[in-house]
């Protein structure tokens, strides 16, 4: 099961360097970001080479952060790779909640971060199609 | 401009004799008034115990042994325990909200109601506003008394009264233009709301209506806001004082030469007194006003401290009026707030915000103005604990605790969700209430 990090931020200048700074400090590797806004705050989910260790230390640094269960799964980086992923889903009838992706090597492969209910179940539904499913 | 305007109806009275009686004839009415109030308080519950001890007082300084009536009282006791006749004899209650959502409640005989509408007329009287008049009552109708308050006493004059109430903002603009309304009340804000959307609509506020006097009130407000409001307008706009345990409006009201208010002396007993000591401060000092009521049978009110600060203006006013006049309100010496007319006290969503385990015990409140409106912005910390990383979850929550602000205190807020740790603590001298508005 893959996991990813859910921070609040107030939406304010200077709450994005924040993070950042504190991920560099622990010397982490940022893969993936998202920012979903709704008015005066939003919710930043990032992907990172150790998430485990992010979550504690913008946990130490006293964000408001929770890890959260997701599907990671790895993908060619060619056109159509997605498509053929949500296919898949549609057929399997699961809802896609929230998604985002990251390219790992240039033209060869790329990860791709799917936020659904039942992570589990989605694991399993694209291991039998032949995906390989990143576990943390 | 002014002196034009206080000439043309400078020499009416709506009862001259005691509008401009004799000041040491005023002094002995008031006298005997106190000493009635006192007598006709002691036949209900409260204030039985509370007066006991009080024998008929001979001169105003023998008021100083009486014990203060405070909002707490009201709030704590039975609110019939203030009935001094049977509830049978009560034709009308109003209420204002209060602290963690309790009410103070007033009940009106109906010599109460037709004594109060006499004073509302007085008011309305004494800015030339007569029976061929329109009148269009935008202030809310119901449990707060600035709706009927206004009503009873114009209907009193014979003024045609178009029972407004709030909101609905076109509408009102139809009203003014169809009916051709001469005279509004309403609060500060709205007025200044109003003023804009006329504008944006194309209109002219001060061509496209008959308006000539605005009755403005139940919001504090500056010398400067009513000349932004006469100029946008051109129009008279006045000042109107008072508050429910008082009646309501009425209590005291500028007069054309719109320099302070005349307090209605024979009605009310006031005195200024220093908030922390209790102490009674002379003319021209400021403090929290304090009024004894001296007509009402129903609910009398004995030593009633307002929480509103103000002073006794000691000059004389020109207008002949012998009543002295209070500067206008100048804030409060509790932690009470008004926002779109409303009071609201910080305790109040407090006791919301506690209801909600999500978020910590830590909040603030912003009130600011934009175009003419009161907005007031709650910020509550979200507890880690219950941090799930949804967005859709905390939109939920925001909505959740709007939702139950707006049902306690009748103004919709905005949430915001602020990080854990950005709020003031409540330890030490934390400040709750940020008010950014330039009154």
């Amino acid at each position: 099961m893959g996991k990813q990090i859910s921070i609040f931020v107030e939406n304010k200048p200077g709450k994005i360097s924040k993070i950042t700074e504190v991920l560099k400090n622990a010397k982490i590797n940022l893969r993936a970001m998202t920012i979903a806004d709704s008015g005066s705050f939003g919710i930043i989910k990032i992907m990172t080479d150790n998430n485990q260790k992010a979550y504690n230390v913008l946990k130490e640094s006293n964000f408001l952060v929770t890890l959260q269960d997701v599907v990671v799964v790895e993908i060619p980086d060619r056109i159509g790779s997605f498509h053929k992923v949500a296919k898949i889903l549609e057929k399997n009838k699961v809802n896609i909640e929230d998604a985002y992706g990251f390219i790992k090597t240039e033209g060869v492969k790329a990860v791709l971060i799917l936020k659904v209910k039942n992570v589990k179940i989605v694991e399993k539904i694209l291991k039998e199609s032949g995906y390989n499913v990143v576990e943390f | 401009m002014q002196q034009r305007q206080v000439s043309s109806f400078l020499v009416d009275f709506w009862e001259k004799s005691i509008e401009t009686i004799d000041e040491k004839k005023l002094k002995e009415l008031q006298l005997e008034r106190l000493n009635y109030s006192i007598e006709i308080a002691k036949k209900s519950e409260f204030y039985g115990q509370k007066l006991k001890d009080i024998k008929k007082i001979k001169n105003f300084d023998e008021l100083e042994k009486i014990p203060f009536t405070t909002k707490e009282d009201l709030l704590q006791n039975n609110p019939l325990s203030f009935l001094t006749t049977d509830l049978k004899n009560i034709v009308r209650v109003h209420s204002s909200s209060g602290t963690t959502g309790r009410s103070k409640y007033i009940f009106y005989t109906k010599k109460d109601i037709e004594n109060w509408a006499d004073l509302v007329a007085r008011c309305l009287f004494m800015v030339g506003i007569r029976k061929n008049d329109i009148f269009q009552n935008m202030m809310s109708y119901g449990l707060f008394t600035g709706g009927l308050g206004l009503h009873y006493g114009a209907e009193k004059i014979g003024i045609l009264v178009i029972p407004a109430g709030v909101g609905n903002t076109e509408k009102q603009i139809e009203l003014m233009r169809e009916l051709k309304t001469t005279v509004i009340h309403i609060t500060p804000s709205y007025l200044l709301y109003i003023a804009h959307y006329i504008e944006e609509i194309g209109l002219s506020p001060s061509e496209d209506f008959n308006l000539k006097t605005a009755i403005v009130g139940a919001e504090p407000y500056s010398e400067n806001t009513r000349k932004k409001l006469e100029n946008i307008f051109k129009i008279n706009v006045y000042n109107c004082y008072g508050l429910s345990e008082m009646n309501g409006p009425g209590v005291a009201f500028e007069c054309p030469y719109k320099d302070g208010l005349h307090l209605w002396e024979d009605n009310y007993y006031m005195e200024i007194i220093d908030p922390k000591t209790g102490k009674i401060l002379g003319e021209n000092e400021e403090g929290e006003l304090v009024l004894t009521t001296l007509k009402r049978e129903g609910m009398p009110l004995i030593r009633y401290r307002t929480g509103d600060l103000t002073k006794i203006l000691r000059e004389r006013c020109e207008c002949g009026r012998t009543h002295r006049k209070i500067m206008r309100i100048k804030g409060r010496s509790d932690d009470m707030f008004i926002v779109k007319g409303v009071n609201i006290f910080p305790s109040q969503i407090e006791a919301v915000i506690m209801e909600f385990p999500e978020v910590d015990k830590n909040y603030q409140i912003i009130i600011d103005r934009k175009g003419g409106l009161d907005i007031l912005t709650v910020q509550v910390e979200i507890k880690k604990e219950f941090f799930k990383g949804e967005i859709n979850e905390l939109r939920d929550l925001q909505e959740r605790i709007k939702e139950k602000l707006k049902e306690k205190i009748f103004v919709s807020p905005i949430v915001e969700l602020v990080e854990t740790g950005t709020l003031p603590t409540t330890t030490g001298k934390a400040k709750r209430v940020i008010d950014k508005r330039r009154l």
